[in-house]
């Protein structure tokens, strides 16, 4: 049953079951002022992603699909309906009107086009990370973003992560020590590559595989590494202070461009290390972040945060005046409290704060539109991760070691 | 491009194993197919589990009771006709089942018979019926506090019509999808070949056949009671239970449905397994294409099989007492012959956690 047809059997459905639906206000919160039309940049596999995410706001509908490949508008029909206007040009879709803020969905050579583009029509921007491919890319959206008053939130949706943002509360708590070490992974076992509907077309193949070509792809360090690196950068408060890395097509040697294992070590201004790793060789590490601090560890997963106590930091439950004044009680035997080691503690946040944090990036951006409130990823949060990518893939492709001396005197965009 | 190879690929997801057998011209086109496939396998999954802490479908359980939580328009098409055959079922099919799947055991726990009250407090909050739904908004919200949506092998279904789809658009033109034994997609057809080969077993016993199905361009779903139950002084529970009654479904071994979309077969086969073959044959009419087989029963006891616009030969295999066609459609017993077990080609499809 392919899409359509499933949308014709429940449109038989909707008569039977709305009938009940009488005493039903959903939705209702919602105001035709509050209504957002978003219109979107790209319409393939991340996007249409997307749209289904943002769709599950309520009060979002899409008023523009653009793409440039014709079997996007189909697909992105299907899921905001027959009647969704297409675009096969940015500007047309930035010169309609009944669009208030654009996704940039596109491959990451063109984020800065496509979102500097968005800004200047005066709207507002949930743009795909990274930021952009070049420094001096990330430099014009951060420009953009300042020259129209507009928001931007980067697609670095684990900075919206209920555990992570519990992770990050618990450290700046102090409550495990200084964080010094961060060892980061995404590790898959695949080729990373898409179906071309006729591989001999060349064309089409960079289009749809774009993330192995150099031209437009900052590889499985923008794709893949840009949400640990923004988590880290965040961790340390800082960007990083110099990078060496390394990789290599060493075994998905079909034509790709970019590396199918990358090996990148960040250096921070604090002493402090961020180690990421990416291979699509091998899944056993998965996708993780593993912090690790003087007083205690937390590892987070795209499923949650566990959090571990380092027992040799663990304090004598008895005062040392008290060891003087009354010495201490002899017992049959002393078990050392070893709280939490071993399978660890699960990180707990509210039930009303938890869930996907792909929807919640999604609505609270949409928020941030409703009540003019600026984006929790905003075009700083972007700017140090997308700059941290940039200047670490020059690093893999060098070979050598680079120093963010340039970018970290200006501290931030 | 000549497709002329056989290849195969698996993935554990949505509680069970999907296996996916497809002609290609190389083994890397093979792979990009597996991988596109069970990606979708995998999002749907996240999606629509409703175990998974971050799945939308626990996104909505956890907030409906409270206010309408709107959804994107797959997961609310997908709802809807699940409360659709809720609805057209009577019940028998119920995607709120979920709470007394768990009271009984049958999820996780150990398998046990509840008390009256019980069982009383937990229907409350299970029927179709307390759920809205508002397509204006695409909303869900719970009338009564408690309920939760478990559309149960109904997501199992929707991926397979899915992944077919996916693999029609690629052009690929002979595949056999094969979710956990109990969903089961023939795309087209091997070469030379009227179908992909699919035996219906005897219940409980996957070494004989009870009939062989070429299955092309059509699905089929199997729920059965042997795969998971428990007796207790002298009884026996079968985890398949009537959303009704909140008690689990007696005098029914196994049913199998055909018909052209996965998702309606696993429907169907739910509701011909809690509402026997008199009560489910109108459903099964208005679904175009549709054919099934009961296997009536009890464990270890006498069985009596009815079919309903099934083809294919019924095998009559020991201990079946007594055996029916609702339309006669069978030839007669005596010219029935026994099919070569071919194991290396055929698939052997069996009941499933529904």
């Amino acid at each position: 049953m392919n899409r359509r047809e499933f949308l014709g059997q429940a449109a038989t459905a909707v008569v039977a079951v709305s009938t009940l639906t009488s005493c039903h206000k959903g939705g209702s919160e919602v105001a035709p002022s509050d209504r957002v039309k978003l219109g979107i940049i790209g319409v393939g596999s991340r996007g249409q992603d997307l749209m289904q995410v943002f769709l599950r706001v309520p009060g979002v509908e899409f008023t523009g699909l653009c793409d440039v490949y014709e079997p996007r508008f189909t697909q992105g029909r299907k899921i905001t309906g027959e009647n969704t206007p297409i675009y096969r040009s940015y500007r047309q879709l930035l010169d309609a009107r009944d669009v208030d803020a654009v996704v940039v969905a596109t491959p990451l050579s063109m984020h800065a086009e496509h979102v500097g583009a968005s800004l200047d029509s005066g709207r507002h921007v949930y743009g795909e990370k990274s930021m952009a491919l070049t420094v001096e890319g990330c430099d014009e959206i951060v420009s953009a973003v300042k020259r129209n008053g507009k928001h931007y939130q980067v697609g670095l949706q684990y900075q919206y992560a209920p555990e992570y943002r519990e992770a990050l509360r618990i450290i700046r708590s102090g409550k495990i020590g200084r964080v010094l070490q961060i060892h980061a992974y995404w590790h898959r076992n695949n080729s990373w590559r898409r179906a071309v509907p006729d591989p001999k077309d060349a064309q089409l193949e960079q289009l749809i595989n774009w993330r192995l070509y150099r031209k437009y792809s900052g590889g499985l360090l923008a794709e893949l590494g840009s949400h640990h690196l923004g988590y880290a950068n965040e961790v340390f408060g800082s960007l990083p202070e110099s990078v060496t890395g390394s990789g290599g097509i060493d075994y998905w040697k079909d034509g790709r461009e970019v590396p199918d294992n990358i090996q990148v070590t960040y250096r921070y201004p604090g002493g402090q290390t961020l180690f990421f790793s990416a291979v699509t060789t091998n899944r056993l590490e998965g996708c993780q972040i593993r912090i690790f601090a003087t007083g205690g560890s937390i590892v987070l997963t795209q499923d949650g945060g566990t959090l571990y106590y380092e027992p040799s930091t663990e304090q004598s439950a008895v005062p040392q005046e008290s060891i003087i004044e009354h010495g201490i009680i002899t017992a049959a035997s002393y078990k050392a409290e070893e709280p939490y080691r071993g399978k660890g503690k699960k990180l707990e946040v509210p039930s009303d704060t938890s869930g996907n944090p792909e929807y919640l990036a999604c609505n609270s951006f949409i928020d941030c539109l409703r009540q003019n409130r600026h984006p929790e990823a905003d075009e700083n949060v972007a700017w140090k991760a997308g700059v941290s990518v940039a200047l670490g893939n020059q690093a893999i492709d060098g070979g050598n070691k680079i120093v963010f001396s340039d970018q970290q005197s200006r501290g931030t965009a | 491009m000549t497709e002329n190879k056989l290849f195969s690929g698996s993935c554990q997801a949505m509680g069970t194993r999907v296996q996916i057998h497809l002609y290609a011209g190389d083994e890397n086109r093979a792979e990009l197919y597996f991988e596109m496939a069970f990606d979708e396998i995998r999002r749907i999954d996240r999606t629509l589990s409703h175990y998974q802490d971050r799945s939308e479908l626990t996104r909505i359980n956890r907030s409906a009771a409270r206010k309408a939580v709107t959804t994107d328009p797959e997961v609310f098409r997908f709802l809807e006709l699940g409360f659709e055959y809720s609805r057209r079922s009577g019940g028998a099919f119920d995607v709120t089942i979920g709470p007394l799947v768990r009271l009984w055991g049958f999820f996780h726990g150990s398998m046990q018979v509840p008390s009256d009250d019980d069982l009383r407090q937990t229907l409350g909050t299970v029927g179709w019926q307390r759920v809205a739904l508002d397509p204006a908004w695409r909303s869900i919200q719970f009338l009564t506090p408690g309920v939760e949506l478990d559309p149960g092998a109904l997501g199992k279904g929707y991926a397979v019509d899915r992944v077919v789809s996916l693999l029609r658009d690629e052009g690929v033109h002979a595949a056999l999808i094969d979710a956990g034994s109990s969903s089961i997609y023939g795309l087209g057809s091997p070469p030379g070949k009227p179908g992909w080969i699919v035996r219906v077993p005897y219940p409980g016993n996957p070494s004989r056949c009870l009939s062989t199905v070429n299955l092309r361009d059509n699905s089929l779903s199997t729920s059965g009671s042997y795969e998971k139950f428990f007796r207790l002084r002298g009884r026996t529970y079968c985890h398949i239970l009537d959303p009704r009654t909140g008690r689990p479904v007696g005098g029914m071994l196994q049913t199998t449905v055909i018909s052209p979309h996965a998702t309606d077969s696993e429907a169907l086969s739910t509701i011909a397994f809690v509402s026997g073959p008199r009560t489910s044959l109108e459903l099964l009419q208005e679904t175009s294409g549709a054919s099934a087989l009961w296997v009536l029963g009890e464990p270890g006891t006498g069985d009596q099989i009815q079919t309903w616009n099934w083809t294919e030969p019924v095998l009559a295999v020991g201990g079946l007492a007594y055996r029916s066609s609702i339309e006669a459609l069978l030839p007669e017993e005596s010219e029935i012959q026994e099919n070569a077990f071919q194991p290396s080609k055929e698939l052997v499809t069996k009941g499933n956690d529904k």
